[in-house]
């Protein structure tokens, strides 16, 4: 790599893959011709007959940290710059010779040499909504607006993904552990698309997921009477059904009672499943539990799965958004610190103890960094991380322009860093990613090409999933 | 820069200088060769075109489109082409001068970079476009060696294309042969039939290949077939017949008959019976009002002997505020009637009144669109105003008319020449320059301003060449607007003159799309000379009915209402199951979020809450998208969030959360073990499960039930059961547990999810 070339593009070598995805493309130019139901399930024969990919299905697991997370205090310590930008932490060794992060991550640290770091992740956004629907949707807009204007990667996967065949899995192709939705979501594509959402805290004893493996056995008996019921009753002649909606609606109910009554499909979200073990490794906290939860979903056959790292083990404000008015932001990451430490690392390591390595990229990020320079606020009122209100405390605000975040799994090459930032960590040295480029990674790990990947928006104008990035080389396996 | 390239720089150097060497002096001879005719000795290869060769190779072969090395698009691997080959003069840059001069080597055509990528010789992500033994491929190679002459400027025009044969008559599973004829400005005519790109419009009728081969399928009906080339585009029409025999054709009640039935013939496909009252009555109600019949309804129709009956049904549910409500509803999506902010909501209800309250009192097409177009003053004071606070620019204002009520897409105009059109981005600014004086002063409402006009010269400035394009009606000649005048009421006035030729129709398509499932011209809003309508004598009839009748929204809705074509059963016949854009029978649809919500409650004698509407307030009759949010059974089945003029935003296919929420979401599941429902009223009363059972069937499907269901039905509300501890379950409470798994087994069938 050229590292003289200071703001280098992550231009990756045109890469191979992904041409199996020609279908898409073929239907995201399909302009001409009315893509009616019978022409997409037209296309689904197609490309089941044509596509010649692996059967196992590749996943991704998102871990978000809404709000931002100061990427100064954990991936990108800067010791040597001044004290009004570098705070507490102290840097530690990692197993990767070299790598240094601060001494809040001493379990990752212990794990380097099974991730791999990006430390020039930089975007345009500075507000929450804008930001995350840049790294999510690619939108290179960075006012904020209400509501997303391109759909997440998570819903293009989903319905890129739908449209190649049905889903054998019972399980849904999407899922979200109390999941980022509040600045993102399918917007073009349809609410048909979003994931299905497991809220509350899995280590809770009453934590129960609605909608999956009714347990009670009268329930699951009532449902299967009322389906025969509905049978008989249903007696309406189905031979109208020349748009094939009545095939899709009955292949979807069928999905949905095997979602409800099928052993399997509880089983993959009941948690006691697990050994004590390995529940203890995560954490017996909100965070341990749901990367547990995540990554036993995947294993089940979840293509798509995202969670947030949020709520009070945040601190006051329930989220990563550390700026003086909402959180002391040393005392919010020393106060979250070890839940996510934790967490993050037995995810790691039993991604590759279990084989999942190849086929589950794992992916930890948030929409920004925070202010390598600190600041001083009063305080909006006390909690968790927060002193009482109007006392002076440390803060750190939005920083798109640099940030880091870490990668594990999906094949690739790892216990690497990538990228730099400058001596303060306010900008990108070497290797400045876009979101684009983050994006056309996950992308690339689903065998989606991005950059021929065109799905038709409300006018019909075939639009790219990404608008401009490139897979990050050294991110792909 | 491109790292996919292992070439030493050295080696860009030699060939740029190489490049340069051979494009200079053959430039220079090249503006003095204009002509463009064959060699007259086959053995020399004639002087090849850039600008009608090599271009519309380019195109053909897919290079430029917006995947590939459009600029529009990625243009992979810094090689970015102009979008289908708009611009050759840019095009010529990006080839012959750019890339450090490697993409093409004068010396030895092959070795281009050009040549060798699109064979796949040097390996090119996107394949092998070209064959090394095609035309093409010769024509590109004899144009590099010739030296790269730039023509754009020089070559002839091409002044039209035609297709032969234009139209056609093709049995099912045949093919047809197409010829592209290319007529240039030196009179020259021009066999481009492997040069041109086809299309159909319907790929489940016919397909066609790369070389204008077009093959029927199973399907009859009309069927498209868009050939393009040098961007023009002409089309071939086909008709596919099925030849069945059609001789028992209901008697025609008006020209909608006359027109679907004549086609019909043509094409011998019989249409299925008429449908019986039942269905009818539920039918028309959920179309005109966004409801189920109620029970009252069905009673005065059964009861009714009169040759009208079902014509008076119209007229009844005509005049009902729920046929407002539901057109409202339609209508405020489109026009984005949206709650971003809290402080929308004043906005918002009086939007949604003024349309309604229009709607109602059946204020004529033209001039509700008229009123809304140049609405001046504040949202309070002149509602329409609220269109304005939420479409502020006015490219998006230009955009959303002309799809909405012209049925024209411009959006990508504004960028490039529209592949599929003929507006180009003139027509786009002096569209966008009817809306260059809409003033605007702010208001003490955040986010709202007063609209007035500003006074001046009405243009607006293409983005690309910086002229300032002054306002022009599309495809008419541009109109001289005095700085006093507002722009807005001359586009007005152009929309809603009789000559018009988008604007009626375009609102006949949308609403026989509304009634039929799907539009003449499809999508609705689509509507250009490559997609043509599938009934042409009836769109121009509609067209003409509206018009008539001084663009009269209930009358259009009447006359498609009372046509037999609208009453024909569902259930097709031995010929007409594969027909989908014919109306040889009714195409069911599954009810949209609103209707579905409301059919459920009124089943059940409920009504759904909403916050800051009276008690009572239907679904159909939310005024804007902010109710979506309190309301997952609304989200789920696709009530649009009113952010596009597309009506597309609306889902209407079914998914997994569709069919978990129904059958067991909290939402559901409490309404049919709400205690004050209907079923548990009665129960409680003490009625009889059979009168129950009867009474839910007319309820739903305005129907009787038939013995077996009935029996059916009866059985199962009878059936004994256990509790969780096998002790038996005492008998009121297993009737009310059992009704509610038949109210269950009614909400969930198709018969009930369905128009049908």
């Amino acid at each position: 790599m050229n590292r003289s070339n200071s703001h280098d593009r992550c231009c990756g070598p045109a890469s191979g893959g992904g041409l199996g995805r020609r279908g898409f493309l073929q239907m995201g130019l399909a302009g001409f011709s009315t893509l009616s139901l019978p022409g997409i399930l037209r296309l689904q024969s197609q490309l089941s007959a044509s596509d010649t990919q692996p059967h196992e299905k590749t996943a991704v697991i998102m871990v978000w940290k809404p709000g931002g997370c100061s990427h100064i205090d954990t991936y990108d310590p800067k010791p040597e710059a001044g004290s009004e930008y570098r705070g507490p932490f102290k840097p530690i060794a990692t197993k990767v010779p070299g790598l240094q992060f601060t001494e809040l991550l001493p379990r990752q640290a212990a794990i380097a040499d099974k991730f791999t770091v990006l430390r020039s992740m930089r975007q345009t956004a500075p507000g929450h909504p804008a930001g995350s629907m840049q790294m999510l949707s690619g939108d290179p807009d960075t006012r904020d607006k209400p509501k997303p204007k391109y759909p997440d990667w998570m819903t293009v996967t989903n319905f890129l993904r739908s449209q190649q065949g049905e889903r054998t899995n019972p399980l849904p192709r999407y899922v979200g552990i109390n999941p980022p939705l509040e600045y993102n979501g399918p917007a073009y594509l349809g609410e048909a698309y979003s994931p299905f959402t497991v809220t509350g805290d899995p280590s809770a004893p009453q934590f129960h997921v609605p909608n999956i493996g009714l347990t009670d056995s009268n329930e699951v008996q009532r449902l299967q009477r009322r389906s025969t019921l509905r049978q008989n009753l249903d007696t309406l002649s189905r031979a109208f059904d020349r748009y094939g909606e009545l095939g899709a609606l009955d292949q979807f109910e069928a999905q949905a009672m095997s979602l409800l009554t099928s052993p399997a499909t509880k089983e993959a979200f009941d948690l006691t499943k697990e050994d004590d073990k390995t529940r203890d490794r995560y954490g017996r906290n909100a965070w341990g539990q749901q990367l547990l939860l995540a990554r036993r979903l995947v294993e089940a056959g979840v293509e798509v799965m995202t969670t947030s790292l949020s709520g009070q083990l945040c601190g006051r404000v329930g989220n990563w958004d550390d700026h003086a008015v909402n959180h002391h932001v040393f005392d919010a990451l020393k106060f979250r610190a070890e839940a996510y430490d934790q967490a993050v690392t037995a995810l790691i390591e039993d991604i590759y103890e279990r084989g999942l390595d190849k086929r589950v990229l794992v992916v930890v990020t948030g929409e920004f960094g925070r202010t390598p320079k600190i600041e001083y606020s009063p305080s909006t009122g006390a909690g968790n991380a927060s002193a009482p209100a109007g006392t002076i405390q440390p803060g750190r605000d939005h920083w798109p322009r640099a940030f880091s975040n870490i990668w594990a799994g999906g094949g690739i090459r790892t216990g690497q860093v990538i990228g730099a930032t400058d001596k303060r960590g306010e900008d990108p040295i070497e290797r400045a990613c876009s979101a684009g480029d983050f994006l056309s990674t996950i992308y690339h790990h689903l065998g989606i090409d991005a950059s021929t990947t065109f799905i038709k928006d409300f006018n019909g104008r075939p639009t790219p999933v990404v608008d401009h990035g490139k897979p990050i080389p050294e991110l792909i396996g | 820069m491109d790292r996919s390239n292992p070439s030493h720089p050295f080696c860009y150097i030699v060939l740029a200088v190489l490049v340069c060497f051979s494009i200079w002096p053959m430039r220079a001879s090249g503006n003095e060769t204009l002509d463009n005719k064959p060699a007259a000795n086959a053995n020399t290869p004639r002087v090849v075109s850039f600008a009608n060769d090599v271009v519309p190779i380019l195109t053909k072969a897919g290079c430029n489109a917006g995947t590939c090395h459009a600029k529009a698009g990625n243009g992979q691997n810094g090689f970015a082409l102009s979008l289908l080959g708009f611009e050759p003069k840019e095009d010529y840059t990006h080839i012959a001068l750019e890339g450090r001069g490697r993409r093409v080597f004068a010396a030895s055509p092959d070795h281009s970079l050009l040549l060798m990528k699109a064979t796949n010789r040097v390996p090119h992500r996107g394949g092998t476009k070209l064959a090394p033994d095609s035309e093409s491929y010769r024509l590109i190679a004899d144009w590099i060696s010739q030296g790269l002459k730039y023509d754009g400027e020089t070559a002839p025009k091409l002044v039209s294309l035609e297709v032969q044969p234009q139209r056609g008559v093709l049995p099912r599973n045949s093919q047809q042969q197409l010829k592209t004829i290319a007529t240039y400005s030196d009179q020259q005519t021009r066999d481009v039939s492997e040069f041109a790109l086809y299309e159909s419009n319907d790929t489940s009728m016919a397909t066609v290949d790369a070389h204008g081969l077009v093959k029927t399928l199973d399907i009859p009906g009309k069927v498209s077939i868009m050939v393009r080339f040098q961007g023009q585009v002409v089309v071939f029409d086909a008709a596919v017949p099925q030849g069945s025999p059609v001789d028992q054709l209901p008697p025609s009640k008006n020209f909608i008959d006359d027109a679907v039935f004549a086609n019909l013939k043509e094409l011998g496909i019989p249409p299925s019976a008429i449908c019986d009252d039942s269905t009818f009555i539920r039918r028309v109600s959920l179309d005109i009002a966004g409801r189920l019949p109620t029970q009252e309804e069905v009673a005065l129709f059964m009861q009714d002997t009169s040759p009208t009956r079902r014509e008076q049904v119209v007229d009844r549910l005509l005049m009902t505020s729920e046929y407002a409500d539901f057109f409202a509803n339609k209508w405020t999506a489109m026009l984005k009637n949206r709650r971003d902010d809290a402080s929308d909501i004043i906005s918002n209800f009086a939007f949604y009144s003024w349309v309604r309250d229009n709607l109602l009192s059946n204020k004529p097409y033209d001039e509700m669109v008229r009123e809304l177009l140049a609405a001046t003053g504040t949202v309070i004071a002149n509602p329409p105003v609220a269109w304005y606070k939420r479409v502020k620019d006015p490219k998006q204002q230009l955009e959303d008319v002309a799809q909405l009520f012209l049925g024209v897409r411009m959006q990508c105009a504004q960028c490039h020449h529209h592949p599929f059109e003929r507006w180009s981005q003139d027509d786009y600014y002096s569209m966008a320059a009817f809306f260059s004086q809409v003033g605007r002063k702010p208001t003490a409402t955040r986010g709202e301003d007063m609209i007035f006009h500003k006074r001046g010269l009405a243009g607006y400035a293409n983005a690309k060449t910086g002229i300032v394009q002054r306002p022009t009606p599309l495809g008419s000649p541009t109109v001289a607007i005095s700085p006093d005048e507002d722009p807005r009421l001359r586009l007005a006035d152009w929309m809603s003159s009789p000559e018009n030729p988008f604007f009626a129709r375009s609102l006949v398509n949308r609403y026989w799309k509304h009634f039929f499932k799907r539009g003449l011209i499809e999508p609705e809003d689509d509507i250009r000379d490559s997609n043509p309508p599938s009934n042409p004598q009836l769109l121009a009839a509609l067209e003409k009915h509206f018009i008539d009748s001084d663009f009269n929204l209930k009358e259009l809705v009447r006359v498609i209402t009372t046509s037999q074509t609208y009453q024909l059963s569902a259930i097709p016949n031995e010929y007409n199951a594969n027909d989908m854009q014919n109306y040889s029978h009714y195409y069911p649809r599954r009810l949209q979020a609103e209707v579905l919500l409301d059919s459920v409650d009124d089943l059940l004698g409920l009504r759904t809450e909403f916050p800051n509407l009276p008690s009572g307030t239907r679904a159909i009759a939310l005024p804007d998208n902010s109710y979506n949010n309190a309301s997952p059974f609304l989200r789920v089945f696709g009530r649009p969030e009113n952010e596009s003029v597309c009506e597309c935003e609306r889902i209407q296919s079914s998914s997994l959360a569709q069919s978990l929420h129904l059958m067991n979401s909290g939402d559901v599941k409490g309404k049919l073990g709400n205690g004050a429902n209907r079923v548990n009223q009665w129960l409680q009363s003490g009625k009889a499960p059979n009168e129950i059972i009867v009474e839910l069937y007319h309820i739903a499907f305005a129907r009787e039930p038939n013995e077996q269901e009935l029996a059916t039905a009866l059985a199962y509300v009878n059936e004994p059961k256990l509790d969780a501890e096998g002790k038996p379950i005492d008998p009121p409470r297993i009737l009310r547990e059992n009704f509610q798994d038949v109210v269950w087994a009614l909400v969930n069938s198709k018969e009930f999810l369905f128009n049908h």
